[in-house]
């Protein structure tokens, strides 16, 4: 091989890694994947950081982003922001947003609240208990739930929440129902 | 530049991907720029798996930081931890929802196979070990799913364990489903990471 063709061959293969880590590297899509089947979603009581009890079904009638998360989840941090910014966009519109934090304590989740301000309610799963009802394999997971209290809807992984996708799919649901 | 470098590099980039008519996965290699550490992924248009290194020490500090001894901690460090990211890449357009299990990869390492070790695997050994339970809830959840389905546009973060030794070489096969079909690859030259004690600063 020449060392014209080598540099050939060498530049058509630096194309194909740059090709290919630009394709991984990409921002999260704003796909919201629905259920085969809408399903009633099981109800849970929980306290939250506030110190406020949370029941699922006292958000009958709304639609429900329920998000299980964690604070030293790479991606779980990366959504928040723009949960908390589609929160601010949706809070009284019929749409209610619950953060569920996955086996941590109130100081942990203050200390993150600290760096990422977030409005929306936070119940604590401390003992693992409410994300084992859902079929939660991995985090950050979030289930829409609608308001006859059904999951229609579930991300696996971040997503950006306040993108006008996702945003106009919560409208659509409530209109929906 | 000689013609065996150019060999070479396409037997780093390319590798064999036995599913008939699936688009071929290619396998990279490089410097994760958040994590500063080297990573191997396998990509393509509709998948991205990538493994980054994690030093022991940032194992010993993470689960240690959720209450788990020193031992114990001591234990994870040491089994050839992974920060891994798997999409579903597949788009609306054109939608190919993703499944895999990790019981079905297999790891070549000095001339053994063996299975990866899953959250399953070491909670049957916490439990036994009478490991509080808030720290083996961290644990589950801070592990890469054994069994995940993913949707388009969905992924996953997670430690993934190999069971080897700091420092060890090994080969893994990757087996995943999509478009109806099983597709297997190998990401061949991952090494553990050894296990060094760098300036805190420098890795997050």
């Amino acid at each position: 091989m020449t060392a014209k063709r080598a540099r050939s061959v060498f530049l058509f293969l630096t194309l194909i890694v740059m090709a290919t880590a630009s394709v991984a590297q990409e921002k999260p899509r704003e796909t919201l994947p629905p259920v085969d089947s809408p399903y009633p979603a099981p109800d849970f009581e929980l306290q939250g950081e506030d110190g406020k009890t949370y029941k699922l079904s006292d958000f009958r009638g709304q639609v429900v982003v329920l998000n299980f998360w964690a604070t030293w989840c790479p991606p779980c941090r990366f959504e928040m922001p723009s949960m908390e910014s589609a929160w601010q966009m949706l809070e009284g519109k019929g749409v209610m947003f619950l953060g569920v934090n996955v086996g941590e304590d109130e100081d942990t989740i203050f200390e993150f609240t600290g760096e990422y301000p977030l409005s929306f309610p936070l119940p604590m799963d401390r003992d693992g208990s409410v994300i084992k009802a859902y079929d939660v394999v991995g985090l950050p997971t979030t289930y829409i739930i609608d308001p006859k209290g059904r999951v229609t809807h579930r991300a696996v992984g971040s997503r950006y929440w306040d993108g006008p996708h996702i945003v106009d799919a919560l409208r659509a649901l409530l209109k929906k129902n | 530049m000689g013609s065996r470098f150019v060999l070479s590099l396409i037997g780093a980039l390319l590798l064999t991907e036995s599913a008939a008519g699936g688009t071929a996965a290619v396998a990279t290699t490089g410097i994760d720029e958040q994590a500063k550490l080297p990573y191997w992924q396998l990509a393509n248009k509709y998948m991205s798996l990538r493994l980054v290194q994690r030093l022991p020490d940032q194992s010993r500090g993470f689960f240690q930081a959720r209450a788990f001894s020193k031992e114990h901690a001591e234990r994870i460090a040491q089994s050839c931890v992974f920060q891994t990211v798997f999409k579903n890449l597949s788009n609306q357009s054109d939608p190919s929802p993703l499944e895999y299990n990790m019981r079905e990869w297999v790891v070549y390492s000095k001339g053994r196979e063996r299975g990866m070790k899953t959250r399953e695997d070491w909670a049957t050994e916490w439990q036994e070990a009478q490991v509080a339970q808030p720290s083996r809830i961290a644990f589950e959840w801070a592990m890469m799913p054994t069994r995940q389905a993913y949707e388009p546009g969905d992924y996953n973060w997670g430690m993934s364990m190999f069971n080897l030794k700091p420092d060890t070489p090994f080969d893994v096969k990757v087996v995943w489903q999509q478009h109806g079909k099983t597709h297997n690859a190998m990401i061949k030259g991952i090494r553990c990471a050894p296990d060094i004690h760098p300036d805190p600063e420098e890795y997050q």
